[in-house]
């Protein structure tokens, strides 16, 4: 396995390079957006798919409680309890009452949940369920590069991650950009040439700076605006997110911009003060419930919500009972949502396994009934035309017997 | 040895260091210089620095200011009088671990420092923790780095910062008198329990993160039964209520009683267990490769000649986890000067590398207009604050995107701009890189239009950005 996929892609071709220098030599004048457009990139009008990471373990029962289960009370004690009265899906299902919005969603068809959903990783790591979530394989560090990479590299599409680091789900050989808010002017034309030329021998620093310098030319000016204090390393925290989620519709939302997204968002890993109305979950389930309204608006806005689907994923549940803690430990089942004008929603997917003791796995966790694999094959396929010979084998290997689910409006 | 001494002297300085302004400093005999600096790490300077009583007096105090910020004084909201009051404490932090590594004569010691500091990662991102992660690295990892692993791990396991960052202070037994206790107390008002059993984030996180590794766990070194029980044996190591009772941290009520069996080994009950517990996961050969892995990953390459960690995992097993033994072993390898220097440094590896080189040494930690502090966490890396226990990333390729390089090249140039007409970058090129200066990157530094602009090329160069 290549150990550094995305530096391979031949470097500019003399037709792009030629077209931007003149871009740039005009004051770095954002009439430069058409550039964007790569030779593989879909043409406009094509489908938009956004991937959120949720990063720490989502407690899947804390965000879409079943208290319709006649366990769900006794199995979750404290954590059964909510400052506001969860918001009705169904006889059975709930939302978390900070989920208003995505709650909005399911009632106008456009949101699904899909629970006891997990991956085919049963242990509880973080890092290595992080690792087989993004990579798409079975085993943590079987496969190097991601499942979205290889899906857009197969379909000639464009990636783009809200972060200044490319995650490891977008990896591959796909054309992928990272973009993050920025506080400092940009550096001088000049300069940049003069790096491209003292990059020659180093293919990796290389490629990042070209590819940084064609994104900061694609940004309106109006998305140039001071950083929020939260863009750090791989885990930005929630504060950040609903900035990221309206810039990443605005980039999605442009005729020749990228088809996928990557959005990621931590602070689920909620060991402690868990049922708090001020807690750790509640905040976050604000903060995403914010940030999905902001790709609601900025896409309908840009006339794409209608050709969009967005997939919610964590790397795994958490222990249906309450730990010593008033919180949860890492667990194995969990909840997904997947929400976008294309989504066939208003409903939940569940082959539900039940909450009492003997129903768990382990007697611990939501026990898995819907492999994670089945809801990305089924919107990959539907949605960006990626075929079932490449889901089955090239972007989930060895997958052919987990079925796509439908998820899309027919 | 194919390697010159000149190009040794290079590679001693920059992937061993944190960059010279003249290789001179390192002189003829690289391996020497490294070997003279192994022991414990610098005193931290700087000035408003507590001790861990010091800290945890802040972190009780905290309550008070809870208490006022009912009452705000005029002028002030609540969450103002809460915020500021770590906010001395965290600047004078993470001001005192960069100026600390930019001054330092012994930056193979300071390097170390950082390496146990990520690999027991405590983060202010945790409210629990804030105030805490700065005595924590000098009281737990710095006097520690070089002495026996098992005696680091016992220092940063035990630490009121850990004990906090990874839930343990909360944790208590099933069974223990505070679990019954408290369920007496809520049945009687017909509440929740506050306190109700075992929180086991520490100990899976000491098993994966800290000894046996995740790979461990792959291999069937451990399971989940053990990680239960390796938490049992954690419960009563809580942080003491009087921080100048410092030594009694360990609390019989909240102890699971009875025996614990960890990776098969029964332990008695009582606060000596985890010690042995430790003891026993230092010795483990998982833990030696997963060890042996890390410090050759963080020093010579993203992928480390497995020569070179087969080499440092049998000399862990035969010291008995000495780990001045390993330093000695890594840095008198062939492959830790036959490796290509393919390593991206660190956001705070470039900052502080950046502030040596122009020998502005703990002057440029305190200038507000470079806020250096500022930078390294506009560069994707807040000092002190790592996104989750797993610490910041080892590996290039997770440094490497586009946005990243990009801040890179707007902070250089920044710099630069501040500092570039008082230097000759073109001599300093020459003096700091020696033999590793590429002929490309020498070129460009030469014909830039201006100091500044050569400064900026040379902190951007392929030879100073990688190690």
């Amino acid at each position: 396995m290549n150990s550094n996929p995305r530096h391979d892609r031949p470097l500019q071709s003399p037709t792009r390079r030629s077209l931007f220098t003149a871009a740039a030599a005009v004051t770095g004048s954002l009439a430069a957006w058409p550039t964007l457009t790569l030779a593989g990139a879909a043409g406009p009008g094509s489908n938009r798919l956004v991937l959120v990471i949720l990063r720490g373990g989502l407690d899947g029962l804390g965000a879409a409680p079943a208290v319709g289960d006649a366990d769900f009370a006794a199995a979750r004690g404290p954590l059964g309890q909510y400052a506001a009265p969860p918001l009705r899906i169904d006889a059975t299902f709930s939302l978390h009452p900070n989920l208003v919005e995505l709650h909005a969603m399911v009632g106008q068809g456009e949101a699904a949940i899909v629970h006891a959903v997990g991956l085919p990783y049963r242990e509880r790591s973080h890092f290595d369920a992080q690792q087989v979530l993004e990579s798409g394989g079975t085993r943590p560090y079987e496969l190097s590069t991601g499942w979205l990479g290889r899906a857009l590299a197969a379909s000639g599409s464009k990636g783009l991650a809200l972060n200044t680091t490319v995650p490891l789900v977008l990896r591959g050989r796909a054309d992928v950009d990272t973009w993050a808010p920025s506080v400092l002017p940009d550096p001088s034309a000049d300069l940049v040439a003069r790096l491209e030329r003292m990059y020659a021998g180093d293919p990796a620093l290389a490629t990042a700076l070209e590819r940084a310098r064609q994104l900061r030319a694609d940004t309106p000016t109006a998305m140039q605006d001071a950083a929020p204090a939260t863009m750090a390393g791989s885990g930005p925290r929630p504060g950040a997110f609903v900035t990221l989620s309206r810039r990443a519709a605005e980039f999605l939302a442009q005729p020749n911009g990228p088809q996928a997204a990557v959005l990621e968002i931590g602070g689920w890993d909620t060991h402690a003060n868990q049922a708090n109305p001020n807690g750790p979950l509640a905040a976050g389930l604000r903060q995403l419930d914010l940030g999905l309204a902001a790709l609601r608006t900025g896409l309908s806005a840009g006339g794409a919500w209608g050709r969009t689907v967005v997939i919610l994923v964590s790397e795994f549940g958490r222990e249906v009972a309450v730990n010593g803690t008033l919180g949860t430990d890492h667990g194995t089942g969990g909840v997904a949502f997947v929400l976008g004008g294309a989504v066939q929603g208003g409903r939940v997917l569940a082959d539900w396994p039940g909450l009492a003791k003997g129903q768990r796995h382990e007697g611990r966790d939501l026990r898995i009934t819907n492999d994670l694999r089945a809801l990305l094959k089924g919107v990959l396929g539907d949605h960006l035309q990626i075929t079932a010979r490449s889901l089955d084998v090239e972007v989930f290997p060895d997958s052919g017997k987990v079925k796509p689910l439908q998820l899309l409006r027919g | 040895m194919a390697v010159s001494p000149q190009l040794q002297a290079a590679i001693a300085a920059h992937r061993f260091g944190l960059g010279e302004p003249d290789l001179g400093i390192v002189g003829r005999d690289a391996e020497g210089w490294l070997a003279a600096q192994i022991g414990p790490a610098d005193a931290a300077r700087g000035s408003g620095l507590l001790d861990t009583p010091g800290a945890l007096r802040l972190v009780a105090d905290e309550r008070e200011r809870r208490e006022l910020a009912r009452n705000p004084p005029p002028g002030q909201t609540a969450e103002q009088v809460v915020a500021g009051h770590y906010r001395e404490t965290l600047i004078a932090d993470a001001r005192s671990r960069l100026a600390t590594a930019a001054a330092t004569r012994r930056p193979f010691a300071e390097r170390l420092h950082w390496f146990w500091a990520n690999h027991f990662t405590v983060s202010v991102l945790k409210g629990s923790t804030r105030g805490l992660v700065g005595a924590f690295e000098r009281d737990a990892i710095r006097p520690n780095i070089a002495g026996r692993f098992e005696t680091l791990l016992v220092a940063a396991t035990t630490h009121p910062a850990m004990l906090r960052y990874l839930d343990n202070w909360l944790s208590a037994g099933p069974n223990s008198r505070v679990v019954t206790f408290e369920a007496r107390r809520a049945a009687r008002r017909s509440e929740g329990a506050r306190v109700s059993g075992i929180n086991e984030n520490l100990a899976r996180e000491v098993l994966e993160l800290h000894t046996l590794g995740a790979e461990g766990a792959r291999n069937g070194a451990y399971t989940q039964a053990d990680v239960t029980a390796f938490a049992a044996v954690l419960t009563g190591w809580r942080v003491a209520r009087d921080p100048v009772a410092d030594g009694n941290r360990f609390d019989r009520n909240w102890h699971e009683p009875g025996r614990k069996t960890v990776l098969g080994k029964s332990y008695p009950e009582g606060p000596e267990a985890l010690l042995e517990v430790l003891r026993d996961l230092a010795r483990h050969p998982a833990t030696a490769r997963f060890i042996a892995t890390k410090l050759a990953r963080h020093f010579v390459a993203d992928e480390p000649p497995p020569a070179l960690v087969d080499r440092l995992a049998a000399v862990y097993l035969r010291s008995d986890g000495q780990l001045g033994d390993l330093y000695r072993e890594l840095i008198h390898h062939e492959a830790a000067w036959s490796t290509p220097p393919s390593k991206l440094k660190t956001p705070e590896e470039f900052v502080v590398s950046t502030a040596r080189l122009l020998v502005a040494g703990e002057r440029m930690f305190e200038r507000p207009d470079i806020n250096a502090a500022g930078a390294v966490f506009a560069l994707g890396q807040r000092v002190m604050a790592a996104p989750s226990p797993a610490g910041w990333s080892d590996r290039g390729e997770d440094w490497l995107g586009p946005d990243a390089v990009w801040k890179r090249v707007e902070w250089a140039t920044r710099l630069a701009d501040r500092a570039g007409r008082s230097v000759d970058a073109r001599r300093l090129a020459v003096e700091s890189l020696g033999p590793r200066l590429g002929p490309e990157t020498a070129r460009q530094i030469e014909r830039a239009a201006d100091g500044s602009q050569a400064l900026a090329l040379l902190l951007l160069a392929p030879e100073f950005q990688r190690r």
